[in-house]
């Protein structure tokens, strides 16, 4: 495979976990890659270089269910662009919910996309308890499904990988709320503090 | 509470009974969220950008009945509602809980409503599909009871908020 584009599509793109990702993703990629982040907000440059890749791939987080809003305004500068070949894309998809499943919806609406526009869809991987668990010893887990991934995006393939925590639900839950309660005390927040009712309150 | 939340100007009339609130997005400017969770772990329940989205999402969240009318893109909610749900993370906790069988942010204080969705365009059925799909998964995470979603045309938007109103006055 060529060159592939990565575009990051997190709000907190340079700061993102969306970010750290890719950075492992890039361990298993032999092929070239360029990175763009969409709070850059170059879109119209990046999407008129695009004759330069074989792929694009998406990698964002889970926002409200779909995709985030700066993802989606990056969609509506790619669906301009005119080309004999276009190349194929990818998506790596991460929320913070236990279930990787919770992501295919939001695979979905890029799978719509790429129909309507005449992108080849490729491959997807989805990333349950993808908001800390690069930050526990199943840093593994996620490797193992982006060795898996990385492997499909090189040959232009497809295929839905997953990865998430081993653990129960329960198990999720405590641990969750155990990294929670410790980003709140960084904010010198309390858990009870964290856990008010009140909105706007 | 009833809120009517749209991201185009309607010409309905609300009943007048105070119960009843119009939000036209087209005229708000909200930012996009930025993913800094500063709304669950620095100033719990409230945003950090202090801009038009801080006046909606406690409606959002007060109100028994939403409707909601929404441009479609992709199978999504266009930009300016989709930038508004995103905005309305405040209401939940960073907390997780079991809910349906998934893991789920917990509530704030939260009102179950029930939720009708008027999405309109030019939507082929794969994208009527995809949209059903996704106000199902919003369901878990925004405390929808029930739901329905409505897919018409542009020119039959007004049309469609009137009769959902109407149901409003009815209840």
């Amino acid at each position: 495979m060529g060159k592939l584009l990565i575009v990051n599509g997190s709000p907190r793109a340079p700061r993102s976990n969306s970010k750290r990702y890719a950075a492992l993703l890039k361990e298993y990629l032999s092929s070239g890659t360029d990175e763009y982040n969409v709070t850059e907000k170059r879109h119209r440059e990046i999407c008129k270089r695009l004759g330069q890749y074989d792929g694009i791939l998406f990698v964002f987080p889970l926002y409200a269910d779909g995709l985030p809003v700066t993802l989606m305004y990056f969609l509506k500068e790619l669906e301009t662009y005119e080309a004999e070949k276009k190349p194929a894309v990818h998506v790596l998809i991460n929320c913070g919910f236990l279930e990787p499943e919770q992501n295919d919806t939001a695979v979905e609406m890029i799978r719509f996309f790429c129909r309507k526009n005449g992108f080849p869809f490729g491959a997807a991987l989805c990333i349950g308890s993808g908001e800390a668990i690069l930050d526990t010893p199943f840093v593994p887990v996620v490797k193992r499904g982006l060795k898996k991934f990385a492997k499909a995006v090189e040959r232009g393939g497809n295929g839905l990988f997953k990865a998430r925590m081993p653990l129960t639900k329960r198990m999720f839950v405590r641990a969750s709320s155990k990294f929670w309660e410790a980003y709140g005390a960084k904010n010198h927040v309390t858990k009870e503090e964290m856990q008010t009712m009140k909105i706007e309150g | 509470m009833n809120l009517l939340l749209s991201d185009r100007a309607l010409s309905v009339r609300l009943p007048e009974n105070g119960e009843d609130r119009y939000i036209d997005l087209s005229e708000l400017k909200p930012a996009n969220c930025t993913g800094c969770f500063g709304c669950w772990v620095k100033t719990p329940g409230r945003c950090v950008i202090r801009d038009d989205a801080v006046r909606v999402y406690p409606l959002i969240a007060q109100s028994r009945r939403v409707l909601y009318v929404s441009r479609l893109y992709c199978g999504s909610y266009d930009i300016p509602m989709k930038t508004m749900l995103e905005r309305a993370i405040p209401v939940q906790q960073a907390f997780i809980r079991i809910h349906g069988g998934e893991t789920h942010h917990v509530q704030r204080d939260v009102v179950e409503k029930e939720a009708v969705i008027i999405a309109y365009g030019d939507i082929c059925e794969d994208e009527k599909e995809l949209f059903r799909r996704l106000v199902g998964r919003n369901a878990h995470n925004m405390s929808f009871r029930k739901w329905n979603v409505r897919f018409v045309t542009e020119e039959e938007v007004d049309g469609a908020v009137c009769g959902e109103v109407q149901k409003w006055e009815s209840c």
